[in-house]
Order: structure tokens, then C-alpha cells, then sequence
């Protein structure tokens, strides 16, 4: 538990830093690790990030490839809502980058997301996500 | 007294023994009709409705608008019979609706279309494609909604399940439409490969090429051999994947390219294009699962003519038995609509009103005339009924809650004419004047002729409603038609059946012996006391007189006080509501999915809401209300649509309409937070409309009248009561526009329309033909289109290479084969998608809508509220506007505002109604005129009318009700019914004044003698009234019916006579000294 800790607070400054720079390559995810009492233990959850914006590129949202769920043709994402609880939101994904795939629907910017899609997990489960790990109370 | 028709009737078959039979006869087809008589839940309105879509690839609205629409509107308001043109020129396409008259043959209607359209298709400009033309008409509402959903399926699987189990429907005996929403089909998708087609030097419309010509087949013909012929047939047509994928589509080098190089082929469900999930609610049935899962609707329609329970009940059957086979076990099925089991239910309802109103009848009456008497009467009425019921079914009108409605409205006024009859040969058996037979004949021929009069001034009274124009007439006439029916039967009845009944059930009491003296009753001792002070004081008379006018004006103020609301017609108690979302256009389908699913997330919380089912992308079936309003239309994406099933009606307190209020903010709030727009749609009882308040303003130009219309909508949205708040005018989408540098096309060899035909297939995808598998039951198409991470934004876009066609252009002397990325032709401009143009016969019209439910239920008042704070809008122009309320502004040239919506059905009914009334008026009087030849008399019968509202209006003041157009009803037929007590009053007083009794005397005796049957049919029609109290449409009418039957019954018996007694005492004079 404590390695995992130190590991996301060390992934989230090098996040930070790529994030500033504008640049939507390489980013990492911000991770928050689940507690041992938490009614569901997710292993990371994580916010939709947002990539391109640089010169004449249009914005765009990127989530981990690790978070996708399929069901047929269908595509979705396990969204934390503001309760705490999981909702399956259908999403529509464009091109992959490199570990992340872009979404053209579906989802905001700095939505909380399940980043890796564990079977278990499913609509209504509550998960605990607070306190609420922003990316400025990592870069302290 | 000479013998009247009734006397002679009444001869003829009291003693005859056909009739027994004939009753029999009569209770037996009315049986076999009832059974036979097709049930749904609509009646049968003909609406000839056709929407003509006109395609106009590539034109703006405005173009689209004079070329295209302008001109066919123009040419079909030409035809005969045609009420209404609506247009809305879109991007691309028109939309022209032609609306018929009510009642309008339908195929007449199509081929009157189709010609004068084909009589112009030559002006219209190049480039306009072949119109499709659709009908609309009521058999295209569903009737049966079943739902497939599964837990581990994908919309994919569950649609094959759903698909298989229509194509087995589709066997089913007059059984309609069979459709399916949502799912995705199976699609053979070419999913390009930018980076080899660039490789390889294959263009994406080489492909489609090679694509189409490879898939073909045909016979070539035959020839002979040894006396044999030997067909021929060439090619093979395409039918795998794998087929597809070994196409040669181009040469690299020396070696053949096939398409599988450069597209990957996949077969399997096509792009995700809509979202439609199924949940249980809060009011599930128990053990039901939680969550929701993708789902697809299969609706099935039912034939003209057919019956919606029987075809009901043969699909559910034959589903049930497609479990096994057809359906794998882990997908549920799921009724989500039944029209047939709510026909059978109103159907059910209705018989049991009817058995209720009967028995309570029956009680009063034995209470007045033993048990014996009612007897009598509750033997007529099943026949009455059964003959309605077989002239229904002859007539070829369907039992739905119209003709049900007009069955449960006679029942009180069916029983009065035996009522009447029985009452007087009882009357007369106990007066013992004659014998058994010679009593019952004269009691016959005393009120035989009266009742024949009567019955004539209350279908007099009904019989106009039949003139109702408009969307509503069709609901209203099954109304007079099937009340004037049962009238007349029940007067047939009431002179045949009643006195067979009579002579033989009713005893003549033994015992006392004494001569019958009215004055000796009861009913006479408290007339007695009660007019006597009337008659001889002019100074209590009109004090009398001035009470009931001050109870009259009194009644009549709580109206503008607003204590009494009008309103059309009430929500009825549904069980079903829809909440119809619309995204700003723009929205992607997985925002607006998204936002649907937070509604149905928060509807399923609600406790009376036992399912829910959202549809994104694609329609939810449509009701009758839908239908009127293109909900079918509804497949954008920025379009959903939620359908919200209730628990039923009986195990639940709320009633629909205040479920639907009560979840309207939250719906709101959720859909607000995202910019979307809101509305809860509920069934209406009546006529559907547009909206129920809309507003059409009118101008010349379309940029004043969105800049007033978004004015309106703004008083729309701050007046208290007025919810939905909704206008026509798109939200601001943003549209790339790629505008070919021709020049530097030309020089490459490109043309505008490779470019045009590239992109379309890269984005939209294209249909290159359809694999031939034999074994599928929706066609398989094959798509070319880049995949979706190729076409995600301009960037994508500007980089499509399109191929140089070289020399063969004729344009240039470049070689053939280069690929060109688009960003070298071609010019990004950014705009904002161009507004459709709404065109409302002929004129350019915005339309602002909104509905009234809370603070005010009834749009009138609200447009009244409103009104005053749209005159104060100050327009730039300088002048204010006047909203109209009847007609379309004369001219364009300056702004205006029309209501619209339930206020135009509204007015029209009331217009209608008010002149039915006013005929029924002169009808009544002429008729009473004719009977006793007098021009004074009928007047004093008819003061009863006016003093039927003392009870109506405070009545449903009482109830908290508001006064509809089943109120009006009501207070329409009750004006019948009271001119015929009246009557009965009056035509007794003659036959005594005739026999040379002194007026004083008539008058009070005729009151104490009539009042026994006046409160007895009175009684009748309140106590079979009192059934319908409880039903939210036919509450108003019931209302009226009571209230006003009361009150109005308890002045006639008091006012009536004292008039008459005035209106006579100058000519009773003379008599009264001739006669001393």
C-alpha cells in the first residue's frame, strides 16, 4: 500500500509537469488508491484528462486504454458520480495514444473514472474517492 | 281522451306474444355484437396526414424554402379538402405536411396528393430527388410493445432475437406493422486504412467501384442442347466477408491489391448509432433486477379495423411460444405497452359502470314503486343497450373510450322513458279507476304522447353535437349518434317492452278499496303548502323569482372569478407518461445518452414508476399524441426520448397527470444542468395538438421573428404555471465548410465532386451493395467508411488524399494516380449551421410552446396572463403587438403573434358546441310549439335551461373541478332532459285545466302528481351519473349531470309551475267564470 502511495505521488508530478507543457503525450495517471474500509476497493481511480490544445490542434479528452469496458459493440467507462457511486456511461472513443484513447462523447474533463476495468465492478457500487485527490494536493 | 301512437302501440303488444320474443331476440344480437364489435383504446379518427420529404442534396433552408417548398405548399393548398400546410425547410431536405379535413377519404386523399404533386415535379429546379411520401394515420400507433432485454447480451444479439421473433409474428392474422427499434444490425463494414490506401495508390471511390462491380450476378440467358435447354447465369454474387476481402481493387507493381491490404473487413454489428436501455423502477414487480440493460423494442401495429385486445392477446401467445426456440434463454422479454389489455380493461370498466348505474337505478326505483316496478325498469335497460350496442357494431364503430364514453352518458337518460311509463301504470293500478288492462292502456296513452315529445327534445338536444368540426368531432360523434339511438330505442322499448312488463309484474294492491283522491297524498299537501304562498302573493312570487336570479347570477360569477376553470378536457389517469429530452443541436449521442440515462436514473426513484426505457438516437414508439406531434422524427443525436411505465392505475393513490407534475422539476433540473430541454409528455384525452399553449409569430423577416419569438419565450418562462417552455429555433451547431480551391483542383485533375463523394464516404460512410447470405432477415449491407479514430476532427479531415485523375479530367496534363491530400484543395470555413424555415400555410411562422400544468392547469388563462405582458414588448420597430386568437395575421408586413395549440380546439369545440346549443334551443322550442300550439308555453318550459347552471357551476366549484367539454355535455343533454320534465308538468296541467279543474288547482296537482316520475328520472340520471364522478374525463360531465340535475329538478318542480301560473291567470279568468 504505502509503495503504491509514494508511486502515484511521484507519477502525478511528472503528469503534472507534461500537462502544463500542453503536450497530451506521455501522461500518467493520477492515482488514488483505495482504502482498506472502502465499500468497494478500487484500485485506481482516476480523472479524464484533457490532450492537444497546442497550436491550432483542437482539445481533446483522453482516458486510460485499462478503463474501457466493452459489451458488444457498445463502449463505456465506469464513471465515479458525485455520491461516490459507479455508473456505466457509454462513451465513443477515437484514436488510441499510446496507452490512452481519446473520447469524443460521452464524457467531461476531470470527470472521475475507474482507471482499470475490473468484471467486479458494476453500476451502483460506491467507491470512496475522497478525500477528493486533486493533482494540486499531489504537487505539494 | 283519444288513443295517441303510444295507446295504439301499446295495445297492440301488451298482450302479444311476439313480443317476449322480440325481447329476447334483441338482448341476444346485442350479446353477439358486443363480442363481435372490435376494441381499442382510440377511436378510429381519420386524419389523413401525409408527410412528404423532398430531398434537396447540398441547399440551404433558404433555397430550399423558395425552390422547393414554396412552390409544392403553393400548389397543394389547390386541392379540395386540404385544411392545413405545414412545411420546414431544413438543410438538404423539405419537409411538407399536408393535413386534411377530419373525415377525408384517405386514398382519395393520397391520389388527389400524388397527382397534383407529379403535375409539378417539372418545376422544380435540377437537383431535387424523387419525393417520399408517407401517410400517417392511427394504425400506425402500436399497440403492443414488448421489450427484449438481457444481461449479458449486446444490442447486436438481442436484435437477431427480436428480428427473428417479428419475422414469425409477421404470420399473425391482421396483424399490422411489425417493427423494431434500436439494436444494431449486421453490416459487412470496409474500414479503410488511410496509411495503405496511400501506400498502395487506391482511392477510397476506387473501391466503391470495384466493390459494386464485383458484386454481381445475373442470368445471361440460355441455349439449346439435344432438345434441352441450358440456362445460363454469370457472376457470383458477394456473399462473406472473406468474399469482400479478396476483391482486387487495384495493381501495385506487378501484383494485384485486394481490399483486404488495404481495409480490414469486418463483419458484425454496425456503428454504434443509438442507445436504447430498459430498467425496473421503484415499483417493480418483486424479485425484478436492478440496473439497466440494453434493449430492443419490437412494436406491432394493428390493422384497420382490428381488433388491438384479440391481436393483444394472439402476439403475447405466440411470443410465449418463440421462448423456446427462437429466443435464447437469457434474453427477457418484456410487455411494455399492451393497448389491447386497456381496450379490454375500459371495455370492463365501462360494463361494470353500467351494471353499477343499473342497479343503483333500480334500488331508487323500487324505493318508489316496489320491488316489482323496478324490476321492470331494470329489465328494459340490457336491451336498450343491446340494440345500441348492435347498431354500434352495424355501423362499424370500434368500442373505445368515445363510444364507451356516449354508452355511460345515456344510461341515467335511457331508464326515464320506462321509468315514466311504469311509474304511470302503477299509478294508475293503484288508483283503481278501471280495470287491470284498461288502466295500463290509459296510463299509457296519458303520458305515452308527453314521452314520445320528451324523447324527441332530448335527442333534439344531443343530435347537433354532431357538427363539431375539427380534430375534435370525430371523438364527439359516436356521442349524439349512439345517445339519439339508444333514445329512440328506449322509447320503443319503454312503449312495447314496458307495458307487457307492467301489466304482467305490477300487482294491483288489494285491500283498500277507497277512491284514488290526489289531494290526499303527500306529494300534494307539501305543494300545496309550498306554492299556495307563490301563487296568491305577486309579492312573494317575485321575491321567489329575484332568489333564484340572484342564485343564477351568483352562479354564474364564480366563472369570471375563476372559482370554476375552463379547460378542454382533464389528463386522464394514464399509465404511461413519455419525457420527451432535446439536446442542443451539436450534441453528440453519448452526451445526450448520457443525460437521459442521469432522468431515468432519477425517474426510477419515483415510487409509483415500475419501468423505464430509454430510447437515444431513435424514436420511442410512438402513441396517438406522437404521431400528431413527427415524434417519429425524433432520431437525431441530440434527440431522446424516455418512456415511463406506472404501476396500474388501481394500485396507486397519485393519478398520472400529478406524477408528471411532481416529477417535472427534477427531469428539469438534470436536463438543465447539461443545456438540454426538458418535457414531460403526457397522453392526451382529447385531440392531440402541437403543444398545448404555442404561440406562432408571424413577420416579415425570419431574423424579427426569432428576435421577438425568444421575447415570448422569455414571458413564457416567467409566468407562473407555464412549464416545457420550448421554441422551434435550433441551437447554434458549428458546420466546417470545405470549400474546393477549384482552380488548383482543376490543375491536379480533381473534380469537386470526387472531393464532395470522398468525404462523404469517409464520414457518413457509404452503402456499396448488400452481401447475399440467404439465411438473414434484415438485409446486410456493405459500408465503406474510414474508422472512427480516422474522422475525429479537421485535421483528419484536411488530410483524406483524394486520387489525381490525371489527363482523363481533361483538365490537366498530370499523370493519372497521385494521391492529393484534401488540404491542398481545399479551404476551411467555420459557420454556424443555417436555421430551418418553418412555413405554416404559406406563411413563415416561429413557433414558442409550452404547457400549463401547477399554478394553472388551463392553457386560457395563462394565454390571458400572458397577453398583457407580450402587448408590452416593445418591438424596434416602434409598434406593440396584439396577440390574435382566431386567425392568422392578413399581413406579413409587420410583426404578430397567434395562439395556437389545445387554445384552437378549445375555441373551435366551445364555437361549436355553443352553436349546437343555441340550435338545440330553436329545435326544442319549435318542437314544443308543434306540440301545444302555443308560442308563450314552450317559453316557460324552457326556463328550466338557465336554471340548470344554479347547480353546474357551483357543482364543480364544489368538486374543485374544471368546467370541460364534458361539462358542456352534460349541461347541453341535462337542457333536454329538464324541458322534458317540464313538459310532463305542463301537459298535465292542460289535461286538468281540460277536464275543468280551476288553474290554481291544475297547477298544484299537476306538481304533486309529477314530481314522483320527475325525481325518479332525475334520480336516475344523478345516481347513474355518480359512477363516472370518480373518472377523471367524464368527471365534468358527471358533475353536470348531478349537480345541475338536482338543483335544477328542485326549481323546475317550484318555478315552472308558478310561472305558468302567471303566464295563464289572465286567460284562466274568463274559463273560471264560464265554468262557475
Amino acid at each position: 500500500m504505502k509503495t503504491g502511495i509514494r508511486k502515484s505521488v511521484w507519477l502525478l508530478t511528472i503528469a503534472l509537469t507534461l500537462l502544463f507543457g500542453g503536450c497530451g503525450h506521455n501522461e500518467l495517471k493520477p492515482v488514488t488508491s483505495g482504502k482498506p474500509e472502502l465499500p468497494a476497493a478500487v484500485e485506481h481511480i482516476v480523472p479524464v484528462r484533457s490532450g492537444g490544445g497546442a497550436a491550432g490542434e483542437a482539445e481533446f479528452l483522453l482516458v486510460p486504454k485499462s478503463a474501457i469496458v466493452r459489451r458488444g459493440e457498445l463502449t463505456g467507462i465506469l464513471v465515479v458520480g458525485a455520491d461516490d457511486r459507479l455508473s456505466l456511461r457509454w462513451i465513443r472513443t477515437g484514436r488510441l495514444m499510446q496507452s490512452d484513447v481519446v473520447v469524443l462523447g460521452g464524457l467531461d474533463k476531470g470527470e472521475f473514472i475507474v482507471g482499470t476495468y475490473d468484471p467486479a465492478l458494476h453500476e451502483g457500487v460506491t467507491v470512496k474517492k475522497s478525500p477528493r485527490v486533486t493533482e494540486e494536493d499531489h504537487s505539494k | 281522451m283519444n288513443e295517441g301512437i303510444a295507446g295504439k302501440l301499446a295495445k297492440q303488444f301488451i298482450n302479444s306474444k311476439i313480443t317476449p320474443l322480440l325481447m329476447v331476440a334483441a338482448l341476444l344480437v346485442g350479446i353477439m355484437a358486443t363480442f363481435m364489435t372490435p376494441r381499442e383504446e382510440e377511436p378510429q379518427i381519420v386524419v389523413p396526414m401525409v408527410d412528404l420529404f423532398i430531398p434537396f442534396p447540398g441547399a440551404p433552408p433558404a433555397e430550399i424554402e423558395a425552390r422547393v417548398a414554396k412552390p409544392i405548399e403553393r400548389t397543394l393548398t389547390e386541392i379540395p379538402g386540404v385544411d392545413y400546410v405545414y412545411s420546414t425547410s431544413m438543410p438538404d431536405v423539405a419537409l411538407v405536411t399536408v393535413r386534411y379535413k377530419v373525415g377525408e377519404d384517405a386514398e382519395k386523399s393520397m391520389v388527389k396528393l400524388w397527382s397534383t404533386l407529379m403535375k409539378n415535379m417539372d418545376k422544380m429546379p435540377q437537383g431535387v430527388q424523387f419525393p417520399l411520401m408517407k401517410k400517417v394515420s392511427i394504425d400506425d400507433v402500436p399497440v403492443l410493445n414488448l421489450t427484449f432485454w438481457s444481461k449479458s447480451r449486446d444490442p447486436y444479439e438481442i436484435r437477431k432475437a427480436a428480428v427473428a421473433v417479428a419475422d414469425e409474428l409477421k404470420k399473425i392474422k391482421n396483424i399490422g406493422d411489425v417493427e423494431i427499434k434500436g439494436g444494431l444490425k449486421r453490416q459487412i463494414k470496409i474500414v479503410l486504412d488511410k496509411q495503405k490506401l496511400l501506400k498502395y495508390n487506391v482511392s477510397p471511390l476506387q473501391i466503391t467501384r470495384q466493390v459494386q462491380m464485383a458484386n454481381s450476378q445475373m442470368t445471361s440467358g440460355d441455349f439449346k442442347q439435344m432438345n434441352q435447354e441450358i440456362v445460363v447465369r454469370t457472376g457470383k454474387f458477394l456473399e462473406s466477408a472473406a468474399d469482400v476481402g479478396n476483391i482486387v481493387v487495384g495493381i501495385s507493381g506487378a501484383s494485384p491489391v485486394y481490399l483486404r491490404d488495404v481495409a480490414s473487413v469486418v463483419d458484425g454489428p454496425e456503428e454504434v448509432n443509438n442507445y436504447n436501455f430498459f430498467g425496473w423502477a421503484a415499483a417493480a414487480p418483486k424479485g425484478s433486477v436492478s440496473g439497466e440493460y440494453p434493449a430492443v423494442t419490437l412494436t406491432v401495429a394493428k390493422r384497420k379495423g382490428g381488433d388491438a385486445s384479440l391481436l393483444a392477446e394472439k402476439v403475447i401467445a405466440r411470443v410465449a411460444g418463440l421462448r423456446q426456440t427462437v429466443v435464447p434463454s437469457d434474453i427477457t422479454v418484456t410487455e411494455t405497452r399492451n393497448y389491447g389489455a386497456t381496450a379490454s380493461e375500459k371495455v370492463m370498466t365501462l360494463l361494470e359502470h353500467l351494471l353499477m348505474a343499473v342497479v343503483a337505478v333500480t334500488i331508487v326505483v323500487g324505493f318508489f314503486l316496489g320491488w316489482r316496478g323496478s324490476l321492470v325498469v331494470l329489465a328494459s335497460v340490457p336491451i336498450t343497450f343491446a340494440l345500441t350496442l348492435l347498431i354500434y357494431y352495424l355501423l362499424d364503430y370500434s368500442l373505445n373510450r368515445v363510444t364507451l364514453f356516449a354508452l355511460i352518458f345515456v344510461t341515467g337518460i335511457v331508464v326515464d322513458d320506462s321509468i315514466i311509463i311504469a311509474e304511470n301504470i302503477h299509478r294508475h293500478f293503484a288508483m283503481k279507476r278501471q280495470p287491470k288492462l284498461q288502466a295500463a292502456i290509459t296510463a299509457i296513452n296519458e303520458v305515452g304522447n308527453p314521452t314520445i315529445l320528451a324523447t324527441f327534445t332530448v335527442i333534439a338536444a344531443v343530435l347537433p353535437m354532431v357538427f363539431v368540426s375539427g380534430l375534435m368531432g370525430p371523438y364527439m360523434s359516436p356521442m349524439p349518434i349512439g345517445a339519439s339511438l339508444a333514445m329512440i330505442f328506449s322509447l320503443l322499448v319503454a312503449l312495447i317492452a314496458t307495458p307487457w312488463l307492467s301489466f304482467r309484474l305490477l300487482k294491483t294492491e288489494s285491500g283498500h278499496t277507497e277512491e284514488y283522491d290526489v289531494t290526499k297524498t303527500g306529494y300534494y299537501k307539501v305543494f300545496n303548502t309550498l306554492l299556495s304562498p307563490f301563487i296568491e302573493s305577486p309579492f312573494k312570487r317575485w321575491l321567489a323569482f329575484g332568489v333564484v336570479g340572484l342564485m343564477l347570477a351568483g352562479a354564474i360569477a364564480l366563472v369570471p372569478l375563476k372559482a370554476v376553470q375552463m379547460k378542454m378536457l382533464p389528463f386522464d389517469n394514464k399509465n404511461e407518461f413519455q419525457v420527451i429530452l432535446d439536446m442542443p443541436e451539436g450534441t453528440s449521442l453519448e452526451q445526450t445518452a448520457r443525460v437521459a440515462k442521469e432522468v431515468a436514473a432519477y425517474l426510477k426513484t419515483i415510487p409509483e414508476v415500475s419501468s423505464y426505457q430509454y430510447y437515444v438516437g431513435t424514436n420511442a414508439p410512438i402513441n396517438f399524441n406522437g404521431l400528431v406531434r413527427h415524434y417519429y422524427l425524433r432520431q437525431k443525436a441530440n434527440m431522446a426520448d424516455i418512456q415511463v411505465n406506472l404501476v396500474h392505475k388501481g394500485d396507486r393513490q397519485a393519478q398520472s397527470h400529478d406524477i408528471a407534475k411532481r416529477v417535472r422539476p427534477g427531469v428539469q433540473q438534470i436536463a438543465l444542468r447539461y443545456h438540454g430541454n426538458a418535457k414531460i409528455v403526457e397522453i392526451p384525452p382529447g385531440p392531440p395538438v402541437m403543444s398545448t399553449l404555442v404561440a406562432e409569430i408571424y413577420g416579415p423577416s425570419q431574423s424579427e421573428q426569432i428576435a421577438l419569438a425568444s421575447q415570448v419565450k422569455q414571458v413564457f418562462k416567467e409566468t407562473p404555471g407555464v412549464v416545457d417552455v420550448d421554441w422551434v429555433v435550433e441551437a447554434d451547431q458549428k458546420v466546417y465548410n470545405l470549400v474546393v480551391n477549384k482552380e488548383q483542383a482543376a490543375f491536379r485533375g480533381v473534380s469537386a465532386e470526387q472531393i464532395a463523394q470522398t468525404l462523404r464516404l469517409s464520414l457518413a460512410g457509404m452503402d456499396v451493395g448488400l452481401i447475399h447470405t440467404g439465411n438473414d432477415l434484415d438485409p446486410v449491407t456493405i459500408q465503406v467508411r474510414l474508422p472512427q479514430s480516422d474522422r475525429t476532427s479537421l485535421h483528419d479531415l484536411t488530410g483524406i488524399f483524394v486520387q489525381s485523375q490525371g489527363m482523363g479530367s481533361l483538365t490537366t496534363r498530370l499523370r493519372a494516380g497521385e494521391m492529393i491530400p484534401l488540404s491542398e484543395l481545399v479551404k476551411v470555413e467555420e459557420k454556424i449551421q443555417e436555421k430551418s424555415i418553418f412555413h405554416k400555410d404559406l406563411r413563415r411562422v416561429v413557433y414558442v410552446t409550452a404547457d400549463v400544468a401547477g399554478a394553472t392547469e388551463s392553457p386560457v388563462y395563462a394565454m390571458l396572463d400572458m397577453d398583457k405582458k407580450i402587448q408590452k414588448i416593445k418591438l424596434p420597430a416602434g409598434y406593440s403587438i396584439n396577440p390574435l386568437y382566431t386567425a392568422a395575421p392578413t399581413s406579413e408586413d409587420k410583426m404578430a403573434m397567434k395562439w395556437d395549440g389545445e387554445w384552437q380546439i378549445t375555441f373551435e369545440v366551445f364555437r361549436d358546441l355553443g352553436t349546437a346549443f343555441a340550435v338545440v334551443l330553436v329545435i326544442i322550442y319549435l318542437l314544443i310549439i308543434g306540440w301545444f300550439q302555443s308560442f308563450k308555453t314552450p317559453l316557460i318550459m324552457m326556463i328550466a335551461i338557465p336554471l340548470s347552471l344554479v347547480g353546474i357551476i357551483p357543482g364543480h366549484w364544489l368538486h374543485g373541478a374544471f368546467f370541460t367539454a364534458t361539462s358542456m355535455i352534460g349541461m347541453i343533454a341535462l337542457a333536454g332532459i329538464m324541458v322534458r320534465n317540464s313538459v310532463l308538468l305542463i301537459d298535465f296541467i292542460q289535461i286538468r285545466r281540460a277536464e275543468g279543474v280551476a288553474l290554481k288547482q291544475a297547477v298544484i296537482e299537476s306538481a304533486a302528481v309529477r314530481t314522483r316520475p320527475i325525481i325518479l328520472t332525475s334520480g336516475a340520471v344523478v345516481i347513474g351519473s355518480i359512477v363516472m364522478l370518480f373518472d377523471p374525463i367524464f368527471q365534468g360531465l358527471a358533475i353536470s349531470l348531478i349537480w345541475g340535475g338536482i338543483l335544477s329538478t328542485i326549481l323546475t318542480l317550484v318555478v315552472v309551475p308558478i310561472v305558468y301560473y302567471m303566464a295563464e291567470k289572465k286567460s284562466d279568468k274568463p274559463s273560471m267564470t264560464n265554468v262557475s
